[in-house]
């Protein structure tokens, strides 16, 4: 392994296609009690029109992630490194080097978002179709062209446009506000969507929905997805790829199926194994041991030896590389190849994959 | 609708009650205020004898209700006059109609009460927005100090500081009176100016006293509001800063203050009485002082009346139109105003 780590190391995160490429992204915020380092080193891929699950605890800086994408991370946040994007038919662009107005037009009408708390993403004192016609008058696309695609948009979501446009934030229930937010975040036509925990707020039945409409729409519309959650039974049925991060970093990387029998690192198979079912509501869910470690200060060495049964000295002492489990799965962790062996799947997280694979 | 109708009738009904009271005030008084005012007729008569019936009539036709008349039908000829607006005759005012004094004096309460209204909003809205975009600084932390410390003091205590500064040491604005004498009332630079000269030092008693509070609202409401995921999102979705200030920002962090802009009418038209006093500015505050120093019933009554009836008007508009405001409140029996 180590020999070709290097090379291996290249290849992992990369695609053959990119529309996002994420390269040694780092955030930080500067804190009275230190440095607090909430993306470590982020490198990262997002294959043209894929969805792309990364799962996380929260707290492990997912959403960090997902605001630098579009340079978008909330102050006093600093980001570094990296962020390149590359559209259909025009030169690639440096995310981080973009100016105020290249940036204003990158976001919503290239890579766009649906936050977290879709809840209160709407103003109160406006109704909706008014947030439809506002975005497409800032970006000075057709107004009425614009929202003829609203409409449609908010049927394909089994939404009723002109109810839907006239109403109030608050005469809309929870499922139908996400729908909208999300008819919005695609209203100028984005190549990418990335969404932060877009259904945490909804109940079962309406998650799924969402899921199976957002299904229809990346098809429909050529998007790239990028879901970002907690809930990892919820992304194994949607995502062609999976990239899980524990503790600010990125532990492992690949396509869904080889993570769900195959997760080489040990977080992510505590994380399955925590799992009972499925198809279980997250209430069910069995915590893993131990808490997830402070942003200022990390643990030495692997960040989660802590928490790691399969910790010895060389984990405490040096940060792993990442390791090539196959071509397309990357792992980072010192011990990958006897994970497998010393946290066995329960019989129920076993049931689940193949469970979940069946679908 | 159901809550407009239901808001119309609680207005409607509060001032039923004010008006009854002050019936019953009139009428029930120990040593009631027709016996006052019969006493002060005889007195105004000097020595000559009146005869009794003429004087019940002249009570009669000053209150608005006649002493001698059985209850039910005086309380309706009572309630039949105010309902036309009559509201009697002044003693003061050597028998005057309090309808025509309350026609010289009401507007310029209202003109002192819509200049400190919008003197004070202006400040302390636009000061409140500030502070929260620069919350934390030096700005912002000095302006809660003072704002809190000028809170505390009460706005007559202000006036007269004001009159003793502004008035007599620096004699920057007059003291009394509401224009400048020898100015005849009219569309002119002259009269129009000298009043707004001659409204300032009160207005400003109680826009300095005043303001503060409302822009610590203002300023944490905007700061609330900054938090707010619908901003983020609007920054993110590219919408132009003066947008997201006015429709997002502002729009939601004003809205709560509406009650407060209710409230402070209220407030305004009770303190006109003390501040008209001191600034011998002839309002319908001053004049209702008026009518108590000199037991003057039907002036009292009349002014006490559109005082009230000005603050449930107020109130009610202000109900009734919260809900264009607000969408939140639109169908809302489940909310209001305050
Ligand atoms: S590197 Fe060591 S501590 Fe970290 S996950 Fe792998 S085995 Fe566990």
């Amino acid at each position: 392994m180590s020999m070709h780590e290097s090379t291996t190391d290249r290849d992992l995160y990369q695609t053959a296609d990119p529309i996002v490429e994420i390269r040694d992204a780092e955030v930080v915020f500067e804190m009275d009690r230190g440095v607090s380092r909430v993306l470590e080193s982020a490198d990262l891929d997002i294959e043209r029109n894929e969805i792309l699950g990364i799962v996380g605890e929260s707290g492990s800086g997912k959403s960090m992630l997902a605001s630098a994408m579009l340079d978008a991370v909330v102050e006093p946040g600093i980001l570094s490194g990296q962020i390149t994007y590359h559209p259909d038919e025009r030169e690639s662009v440096d995310v981080l080097e973009l100016d105020d107005r290249e940036l204003k037009k990158l976001r919503w009408e290239d890579i766009s978002m649906v936050f977290q708390g879709a809840m209160s993403s709407f103003n109160p004192t406006m109704n909706v179709g008014g947030h439809f016609t506002e975005t497409l008058d800032a970006h000075n696309y057709d107004v009425e062209a614009g929202m003829n695609r609203a409409r449609e948009l908010l049927s394909d979501l089994y939404l009723e446009p002109e109810r839907v446009l006239e109403a109030y934030p608050h005469e809309l229930s929870g499922g139908m506000k996400q729908r909208a937010l999300i008819a919005l975040s695609v209203v100028l036509e984005p190549d990418v969507l990335v969404m932060d925990e877009p259904t945490a707020a909804l109940d079962l039945l309406m998650q799924r929905s969402i899921l199976s409409l957002l299904e229809k729409l990346k098809e429909k519309y050529d998007l790239t997805l990028v879901f970002i959650t907690h809930d990892l039974p919820l992304v194994a049925e949607l995502a062609d790829r999976m990239a899980v991060m524990y503790a600010f970093q990125l532990v492992e990387i690949g396509p869904t199926e080889e993570i769900l029998e195959h997760a080489a690192h040990p977080y992510t198979r505590a994380l399955l194994n925590a799992t009972p079912n499925l198809d279980a509501p997250l209430s069910e869910m069995r915590p893993i041991d131990g808490s997830a470690p402070d942003p200022v200060d990390v643990p030495a060495g692997c960040s989660y030896h802590p928490r790691c049964p399969l910790a010895d000295d060389t984990c405490v002492a040096t940060d792993p590389d990442y390791h090539g489990v196959s071509e397309s799965h990357g792992v980072a962790c010192h011990h990958w190849a006897h994970a497998a062996e010393e946290i066995p799947f329960n019989v129920d997280a076993a049931e689940a994959t193949t469970g979940g694979n069946q679908r | 609708m159901n809550w407009f109708i239901k808001r119309t009738g609680q207005a409607i009904f509060t001032l039923w009650a004010v008006a009854t009271l002050s019936f019953g005030l009139i009428r029930l008084m120990p040593g009631g205020a027709a016996d006052i005012m019969a006493s002060r007729l005889q007195q105004q008569a000097q020595g000559s004898n009146i005869p009794r019936e003429q004087l019940r009539e002249m009570v009669a036709s000053q209150l608005n209700v006649d002493p001698d008349a059985p209850i039910h039908e005086a309380y309706y000829q009572y309630m039949s006059a105010l309902v036309q607006g009559d509201f009697g005759n002044s003693i003061r005012y050597g028998g005057q109609e309090v309808n025509a004094i309350i026609a010289d004096t009401l507007p310029w309460t209202l003109f002192l009460m819509s200049l400190s209204t919008l003197g004070m909003f202006a400040i302390a809205l636009s000061l409140g927005a500030i502070m929260a975009y620069k919350e934390g600084s030096t700005f912002d932390l000095a302006n809660t100090g003072v704002g809190i410390l000028l809170s505390s003091i009460p706005y007559y205590v202000a006036a007269v500081v004001f009159i003793a500064f502004l008035g007599y040491r620096t004699p920057l604005f007059p003291v009394r009176g509401r224009y400048p004498s020898g100015v005849d009332p009219g569309f002119t630079v002259e009269f129009i100016g000298g009043a707004f000269h001659h409204a300032m030092l009160p207005a400003l008693s109680f826009i300095v006293t005043g303001y503060g509070l409302l822009a610590l609202t203002m300023r944490g409401n905007s700061i609330q509001v900054l938090g707010e995921d619908y901003v983020r999102v609007a920054r993110l979705r590219g919408l132009p800063d003066r947008r997201i200030a006015l429709r997002y920002v502002g729009r939601n962090a004003v809205l709560p203050l509406y009650t407060s802009l209710l409230i402070s009418i209220g407030f305004m038209f009770g303190g006109s009485i003390i501040l008209e006093i001191l600034f011998q500015y002839r309002g319908i505050g001053f004049e209702m002082n008026e009518g108590i120093i000199y037991r003057d019933m039907p002036l009292m009554m009349g002014t006490f009346l559109v005082i009230t009836f000005g603050v449930v008007i107020a109130l009610w508009i202000g109900d009734a139109t919260y809900g264009k405001l607000d969408p939140r409140i639109k169908s809302g029996d489940d909310s209001e105003a305050y």
